[in-house]
């Protein structure tokens, strides 16, 4: 099952990036015409479904490119944002600040996850990946210092340029548009590196990578660490969105939901992280606003994409669009 | 080192045994490989060669004995360090990375050749590798499918591919584990004949795990005879071939 989810759809990257530009540029436009319009809720719900495809995209570089699946990778997008939330309030309200020390911390608590969490395999790591946010979460939960269970309000409205303040909607939508497509460019681009290369053996065959020289566990280490730094730097932008920041964002629930985000929007595709996110971002808004029981509805359809789009939405785009395309060859001369 | 048998000797077993529960698999096994020669262990199902190989190649721990390659005890090495060491193998049950292409399957086992470089920049910039698995697809008569997915291949190919992925980083020694397992005729003479190049055109020193024993009499230098997890005879073809005890162990009393 876990095979059937987590095979990359297609090796030609084209149909990909014309889905990465479609995202992109549609999300700005969204949130330009939303500004023009006057709104700023939707606006920042946007924001909120960029920073939480940042959360999508670590868990897809580990479920999708790696084939381990995180079911605790939220602890580091609510390490990201409680470190974040910490810095503005007590150190300095400086957004770079927040960014780095939130950065350097989160590479450090996923050496330290990972050394735990990476010698075991299959459905092992995932209950270590779970365990570790339990734990730490619960923790959080109890810590008084940390506002406990009501997590920490007051977060200071940050200076990101001057002139651009975080509480400007649209401009901290644009910061964390550049932000997130950032971390998927430069995800992208390992992809196509003999390091993300080797990311895909160890999906395909972890066993024979060892035979050919590599020793899979350091670069599963590598892999936990990078996620663990995406993850981190999507959370450090959340308080800067909300203003407070809660235990809740370690729990399971939003865990679940990155890895949920990833398969229906189509595992080991990278844009498909966002995608997900940004459809259950709206399907909770739109119907949270009919129902109290959206999850229902929600759950509902995760087992009908699992069923009948197994490779997600762009899994399921990638081969309408390069056929598309092969049926209407273009004069290319190389 | 000062025994005179050791002097060429690329691989030096010596005293190596394991037991699974009761069963002695294998049991104070000894021989040497020498450097540029084909080496292929035979015996009867059962006899212990397949565990033999194992314990040779790292897969399994020996409880007693040693492996020592070009002089270094590497006894018991993980896969990565027995490559490092300049042993490499290749499995019965083929083992590819099915989901990515053929030349992708050999360009990752040749980027062991960039020596630690090159991780972080594109692919096309990894110009030994890609050259390494150039040559591979070349010589493995494979180039004409180097885009398709390694699970797409017929059963001969995979094979073939299988070795081909072994040879990428330049290996001193290859370790065969019945590299001819489940092919047709042809594919098995074309395949014996390719591990025979290996040996005299590129030097390489192989040591064969083989069910079929005229395609070992035929392509191999040193042949090591085991049976119920002893070595019972080892020498050129020709002796083992006549040697009683084979042919007991092989077709019983009555011959």
């Amino acid at each position: 099952m876990l095979d059937r989810l987590t095979s990359s759809p297609s090796s030609k990257p084209n149909a990909v990036r014309f889905l990465a530009w479609v995202f992109f540029s549609a999300a700005l436009l969204f949130a330009i015409v939303g500004t023009l319009m006057g709104d700023s809720f939707y606006v920042r719900l946007a924001t909120e479904a960029l920073i939480f495809g940042g959360l999508a995209l670590s868990v897809d570089l580990l479920l999708g490119h790696v084939g381990l699946l995180p079911l605790g990778q939220a602890l580091f997008f609510g390490l990201g944002a409680y470190v974040s939330a910490l810095v503005l309030k007590h150190w300095a309200a400086s957004f770079l600040l927040a960014i780095a020390v939130s950065v350097a911390l989160c590479a450090l608590a996923g050496l330290i996850g990972g050394l735990i969490a990476i010698r075991s395999k299959g459905v092992y790591f995932a209950l270590i990946s779970f365990g570790l946010a339990q734990v730490v979460s619960k923790v959080i939960y109890n810590t008084r210092e940390l506002g406990a269970s009501d997590g920490m309000t007051g977060v200071p409205i940050v200076t990101v340029l001057p002139g651009l303040q975080t509480d400007n909607p649209l401009g901290f939508f644009i910061v964390t548009w550049v932000v997130i497509g950032g971390m998927y460019l430069g995800l992208r681009y390992v992809m196509q590196t003999p390091m993300g290369r080797l990311f895909a053996a160890i999906r395909v065959n972890e066993h024979r990578v060892g035979f050919l020289g590599f020793d899979a566990w350091h670069f599963k280490l590598v892999a936990f660490v990078a996620a663990a730094v995406v993850a981190g730097l999507s959370g450090a932008l959340y308080p800067m969105l909300r203003g407070f920041v809660s235990p809740e964002l370690m729990f399971f629930q939003v865990s679940g939901s990155a890895v949920v985000n990833v398969i229906v929007g189509g595992s080991g595709t990278l844009i498909g992280a966002l995608y997900g996110s940004g459809l259950l971002t709206v399907l909770k808004s739109v119907l949270g606003s009919f129902t109290a029981h959206h999850h229902i509805v929600i759950g509902f359809l995760f087992v009908v994409v699992v069923i009948a789009f197994p490779r997600g939405i762009v899994g399921y785009l990638v081969p309408l669009l390069e056929k598309r395309g092969s049926n209407n060859p273009r004069g290319g001369q190389a | 080192m000062s025994h005179p048998s050791e002097q060429d000797a690329i691989l030096s077993v010596r005293g190596l045994g394991v037991r699974f529960g009761e069963l002695k698999a294998v049991h104070d096994l000894s021989f040497d490989a020498q450097r540029g020669h084909i080496t292929a262990i035979i015996g009867p199902n059962g006899a212990g060669k397949s565990t033999a190989f194992n314990l040779i190649s790292g897969a399994i721990t020996p409880r007693s004995g040693q492996v020592h390659f070009e002089g270094h005890n590497v006894t018991g090495f993980a896969p990565n360090k027995m490559l490092a060491a300049g042993l490499s193998r290749s499995f019965q049950i083929t083992n590819l990375f099915f989901d990515l292409s053929v030349h992708e399957n050999l360009r990752l086992a040749a980027h062991y050749l960039e020596q630690g470089k090159g991780w972080w920049s594109p692919v096309h910039n990894s110009q030994v590798a890609l050259a390494r698995a150039d040559e591979l697809l070349t010589q493995f008569g494979l180039t004409h499918k180097a885009h398709e997915l390694a699970g797409h291949l017929s059963h001969g190919e995979q094979r073939r591919l299988e070795i081909a992925v072994a040879l990428a980083s330049k290996p001193r020694m290859l370790l065969l584990d019945e590299p001819t397992q489940g092919m047709s005729h042809a594919d098995t003479q074309e395949t014996a004949e390719l591990i025979g190049r290996l040996a005299s055109d590129f030097g390489l020193s192989v040591l064969l795990v083989e069910h079929d024993v005229e395609m070992v009499m035929r392509v191999s230098d040193h042949v090591v005879v085991m049976a119920q997890g002893m070595k019972i005879a080892d020498g050129t073809p020709e002796a083992v071939r006549a040697n009683p005890a084979v042919q007991t162990a092989y077709f019983g009393d009555k011959h």
